[in-house]
This record gives C-alpha cells, structure tokens and sequence, in this order.
C-alpha cells in the first residue's frame, strides 16, 4: 500500500453477473477489504451504500453481462472502481439519485471513460 | 427508479418555479421569514421531495433505528436545504438537497453514538447466531442453511454472513493495536485473581459507572467481560468465540478488570 497519488500494490477485484442479486457480494467483498484498512464502522456502512449504489447504477443504465468491483487499498484511503465489461455503451452519469447520494458518502467521485465510477473514502482515526 | 423520472421534466420545472417564488417571498419579508406566503410555499417543497427522503433514509434502515425516525430527521434536512438553496448557484435543488438530507441523518447516527452500538448489534447477532446454529442443528439433524438461519432470527442473509464474519474480523483488526504484550508476567497466575474480581464485580452496585468503564475496554476486552460475567460462559467457550486460546482469554479478561477497576477508582 502506498499513499493514494501512486499505485496501489495490493488491488482486490470481484466480478458479479449484472443482476441485482449478487450486489450483496460486491458489497460485502468492499467491506472485507475495507476492515483490513482500519476503517470505521461508519464509514464501512458508507461504502456498502456507495457500492450498492454503484452497481445498482450500472445494472440500470449500462450495459454489458458483467460488473467489475475493484478495491485499491492505500495506507490512507480505499480506492472502488465499478465499471461494467461494455466500454462501448453511451453512459449518463447526469442525473441520478443513486450518484448523489454516492458523492455525498464518499470522498471524491469522478467518472471514467468508459462509464466506471472511480470514488474514494479517506480513512479518518 | 420512479425517482429519475421525478426529477426530470415537469417536476423539475414546477420545483425551480416554487424555488423561485419562495426566494422572491424571502427577499421581500427578509424581516418576517415565517410568514404565511412562505411557509406555503415551503410546505410545498418539502411535500413535493418527501419521496427523495423517503428514498435517501430507507438507504440507512439497516444501521439499527426505524425508518419513521430516519425519514424525520431526513425531513428537517430537507427544510434546511430548501430554507438554503440559492437559486442563482444553477445547481439542480435535488443535486443540492441530497447531500444535505444525507448530511443531517448522519449527524443522527453520530449523535446517537452509533458508532459504539452497531458493533454491538453485530456482536448480539453473533452470539445469538452461535445458539440458533445449535438449536436447528439438533432440530432438523443437519446444520442449517444460512437463509434458514435469517429467517429463524428475524435477520437478513447478508446480516447473518456479517456476524459471522465480519464483526469478528472488525474486532480483530482495529483491536490487536492494543492488546498489549503478550508476555505479560502476571498471565500465569491471572486464574486465582479472577475469583476475586468476579465478587468485586457483584458488589458493584452503580450500574450507570460500571456501564461508563466499560467504554473504556476495546471491543474484545468488552465481549470478555460480557460473555465472562453476564452470560457466564466459560473461558474456553469465549476462547472458542474469539478463535483464539483459553490463556488469551485470561489475559484479555485480567487487561479488562485491571481497566475498570482503574476507571472506577477515578
């Protein structure tokens, strides 16, 4: 682990079918790796939600079969990508509760360009 | 889902145009904000985003308090949002009003010192996880399903792997900073001293400071104490718990009284 400007060394991926159904795993697979960081009870709640809202978000507007969940863990922050496996798709991040509530969980959300939401959830002790 | 199309469109329209009447109201009666025009104007804000609320606060329902109580304090986020919004930004209200409402049920949370109290939510559930194994096992002569065992407890199946897992992990990570050495030249003869303690504990009348010491224990040290002394297990039995040896165990519970018994002498 290193801090959150370089890369992260110890990255944790999952890959659920796009179905509401194994969300639960994304989230709990979040969380698991999010305790190992030292993160509050809190703010482990906040990223089950953000992750929730994420997949939730690519199982309704993107497309594709597969959602990929990746955890990069730094020495002060967790870093989630979810993205789904069609880059292809025109993506709308414009305007949807679920991405509102996500900023207002997280540290900092920003879009990728194939439709991945990047957010991040500093560690505050 | 129904909430993307509310925000779109019409609605969204007809919540600038209330917006911007309640902000000309606030600017011409800057004197008297809690006149009629305005509160009228207000009351149909708030009715009008009651489902964004409802919407935000059922995201927090699993963290240990009702849905009602949530979409209240939601709602005093909501006022504070529409009472604060300032039109001339061009942010959409919703995009405005979201973290606001979020904002204000997690001040709830922290405020009810939530924080400490999931955990042991967690704990109970893992504890009463541990019995309804037990029981289903000699019912039905096989160990149950994890869904059995939700439905058995009035629990999610995502809880139930929680417990089990997690609350367990939890512990483990952010306790073992704080365990202390582990050659601890009193750990041998810790057995005899801990009769002593137990009476001492007995006689302790004043729940209330007992309650208050006990925050100072770490999580683990807690569940010693707890499973010790409430629940009378076993030191073997909390060992099998904490995955850990019986000899821990002594040590963790004479760290813990050796604590209390501090904070209580304060």
């Amino acid at each position: 682990m290193t801090a959150s400007n370089g890369e992260s060394r110890d990255s944790v991926v999952v890959r659920i079918p796009r179905k509401a159904e194994w969300v639960a795993v994304a989230r709990l697979a979040v969380a698991a790796v999010a305790i190992r960081l030292h993160f509050s009870y809190e703010e482990i709640e906040d990223l089950k939600l953000a992750v929730a809202e994420a997949c939730t978000h690519a199982i309704r507007t993107e497309t594709g079969e597969t959602i990929t969940v990746e955890c990069e863990p730094f020495e002060d922050s967790l870093r989630v990508r979810i993205g789904t496996d069609d880059a292809e798709h025109e993506h709308d991040h414009a305007d949807d509760i679920g991405l509102f509530l996500i900023r207002s969980l997280m540290d900092d959300v920003t879009y990728g360009r194939s439709g991945e939401i990047l957010m991040t959830k500093r560690i505050t002790t | 889902m129904g909430l993307r199309q509310d925000t779109a469109g019409e609605e969204r329209d007809q919540t600038r145009a209330t917006l911007a009447q309640l902000s000309e109201t606030r600017k011409q009666r800057a004197t008297d904000a809690r006149d009629h025009e305005y509160e009228r104007l207000r009351d149909e804000l708030v009715v009008g985003h009651l489902r964004l609320v409802r919407f935000l606060a059922a995201k927090f329902v699993n963290r240990g308090e009702p849905l009602d109580d949530l979409i209240q304090v939601g709602t005093v986020g909501l006022i504070k949002a529409i009472d604060r919004y300032d039109l001339d930004r061009g942010v959409e209200f919703t995009t405005y009003a979201t973290p606001t409402i979020v904002g204000e049920i997690k001040r709830y949370f922290r405020d009810k010192g939530w924080a400490l109290k999931v955990p042991r939510r967690l704990q109970e559930l893992n504890a009463a996880v541990v019995r309804a194994v037990e029981r289903l096992s000699i019912e039905r002569g096989r160990s149950p399903l994890v869904g059995e065992l939700a439905e058995h407890l009035g629990a999610s199946v995502e809880e139930i792997v929680e417990a089990q897992e997690l609350s367990h992990a939890y512990n483990l990570a952010s306790l073992d900073a704080d365990i202390g050495s582990d050659d601890d030249p009193r750990s041998a003869t810790i057995s005899d001293r801990i009769g002593a303690n137990d009476s001492e504990l007995e006689l302790l009348e004043d729940r209330a400071n007992l309650e208050r010491a006990m925050l100072a224990l770490n999580g683990r040290e807690r569940a010693v104490v707890y499973w010790r002394f409430f629940e009378s297990l076993s030191q073997t039995e909390i060992a099998k718990r904490l995955h850990c040896s019986q000899m821990h165990v002594s040590r963790l519970q004479a760290k813990a009284l050796e604590k209390l018994r501090t904070v209580l002498k304060e």
